[in-house]
């Protein structure tokens, strides 16, 4: 029966399209607002090394992929950490505004019907 | 043995500013009542977060700069909310743990709010140290939910203006509720 | 949407440089699924219409902060699903009795059946908005709760609970006679 139910809320909930005519706006607007590219340092393709030492070429270049591999590792977890942080930050503010918000109403009405809410500062 | 005894004199010897001012309430986890909502919010933000999130946030923007601002002086940022799918699912006492907390010294209530029409209670606690906030704490109570913010560190509320209608931040004329003549019957306790 | 993650993360890497046809497979990739939340989540087309519009404007502008097109997904999704539980809390009119207007909530591919829509629109309607937002991303957008949990910043629990409560009414729904009116209880 559970099964039953999922497979028809998957195949009732399945995307549906957006009008032909939003699309047109949705997409001319957001290129409207494309973000200027961001820059990147060049990444210079140097002269093809001599096969004199390709052996410690090789190695050095492999080192470095892995010490690559490790620190762009660190930096996504590190990232990943900030950006889930920055969220929570948002979130908090936006709680803390809807209840200072809440205290706000209060005593604004308080000025209005005196007998509805009570308000001491 | 001799070193616990060193320990415990240091610590009497501390002034007692250091022990009064603690703006960092301890909220309880309320794991019985997290099972009962139907909807949560825990965000524990220590300084190490605060300074990351801050480095996530682009100057350039408006709105994220204003938060770089609110948050530069922080050290901490602390929200437990839970929303019920009835009425009455929590109890005033699964509060008092945390409403005990701000009779301690350095406290001062700053708004008390109730409202008969949505029946939501709002509390706002300050501490404030040499002429600056250095702590705030918010305790709001619904019918369906309850929400406890407390916000550590330097506290700007002229910042926290400054977040209006980004957030949804309400515009808290704070000076002239203060200048409000104070009514003794309406500004006594609710709970 | 899962079609072409290499082809999309290639796009991806071409719009944050300025390029404007990738930006558009961009769009064109992900707006069924982000208009289809949005829809289903705030119950009309003109709010879901302004909401889409308002998450991929921002998406543009934040092209830089994204990684991948899997971190583009879940962002689309966490904005949008978010946005709109916001916007829902926020609206004094709740849009819920509008599910009952909407003949475009639902997927066309099949022959229609009536009473499951009905019971659908029942199912959303009674549903808070954040309960609402779980269904969706379990069963539109194909998520685990695990996933889901991520994406709304929620508890594993508390997606289980909803997940498992919107099912029992989708239950209790379907066993009712189909003359009985479907009762909105919307919170």
């Amino acid at each position: 029966m559970n099964e039953d139910v999922e497979s028809k809320l998957r195949d009732a909930l399945r995307p549906v399209e957006p009008r032909a005519e939003f699309s047109r706006k949705l997409l001319a607007r957001t290129l409207s607002t494309q973000a200027a590219p961001s820059k990147k340092p060049k990444v210079s393709r140097g002269a093809a090394r001599p096969l004199v030492g390709w052996f410690s070429a090789s190695l050095a270049a492999c080192l470095l992929v892995a010490v690559g591999i490790q620190q762009q590792l660190h930096q996504q977890r590190l990232r990943a950490t900030g950006l889930e942080a920055r969220r929570e930050v948002e979130q908090a503010l936006r709680v803390t505004s809807q209840k200072l918000n809440l205290a706000f109403e209060a005593i604004k009405s308080q000025s209005t019907a005196p007998s509805d809410e009570k308000s001491g500062v | 043995m001799r070193k616990y005894a060193l320990a415990i004199l240091i610590a009497l010897q501390a002034p007692a500013s250091a022990w009064a001012l603690n703006p960092r309430l301890v909220i309880p986890e309320f794991a019985s009542l997290a099972q009962k909502s139907i909807d949560s919010v825990t965000i524990t933000l220590d300084p190490a977060l605060l300074s990351m999130a801050s480095r996530f946030l682009d100057a350039s923007d408006p709105q994220d700069a204003a938060t770089q601002e609110v948050i530069k002086g922080l050290r901490g940022i602390y929200v437990r909310s839970f929303t019920f799918d009835k009425e009455s699912a929590y109890n005033q006492s699964d509060i008092d743990a945390v409403r005990v907390q701000l009779a301690a010294p350095g406290w001062s209530r700053l708004v008390q709010t109730h409202s008969a029409k949505t029946h939501a209670d709002v509390d706002i606690y300050i501490m404030v140290d040499k002429n600056q906030a250095v702590g705030l704490a918010l305790i709001a109570s619904e019918p369906r939910q309850f929400t406890i913010v407390n916000i550590v560190g330097a506290i700007d509320l002229d910042k926290l203006h400054k977040l209006e209608g980004q957030f949804g931040v309400p515009k808290l004329d704070l000076n002239a509720s203060k200048a409000a003549p104070k009514q003794p019957d309406r500004s006594a306790p609710q709970k | 949407m899962d079609a072409a993650p290499d082809y999309l993360d290639a796009k991806l890497a071409q719009a944050r440089s300025g390029e404007r046809s990738a930006l558009t497979a961009l769009v064109q990739a992900h707006q069924r699924s982000v208009y289809s939340l949005a829809l289903r989540m705030l119950g009309t087309r003109d709010l879901a219409e302004d909401l889409t519009q308002d998450v991929f404007m921002h998406m543009s502008a934040n092209l830089g902060a994204i990684a991948s097109n899997t971190h583009l997904r879940f962002w689309l999704r966490r904005v949008t699903s978010n946005r709109a539980i916001d916007q829902l809390r926020h609206r004094s009119r709740l849009p819920m009795s509008s599910f009952e207007d909407q003949s475009e909530l639902f997927s066309a591919e099949d022959p229609a059946d009536p009473l499951l829509q009905r019971h659908l629109r029942a199912l959303l309607a009674h549903l808070s908005p954040p309960a609402r937002a779980v269904l969706l991303l379990r069963y539109q957008e194909d998520l685990d709760p695990m996933d889901i949990a991520r994406t709304l910043d929620m508890p594993i629990n508390t997606v289980k609970s909803h997940l498992k409560r919107s099912l029992q009414i989708m239950r209790e729904e379907a066993t009712r006679m189909p003359s009985e009116p479907c009762q909105d209880s919307s919170t």
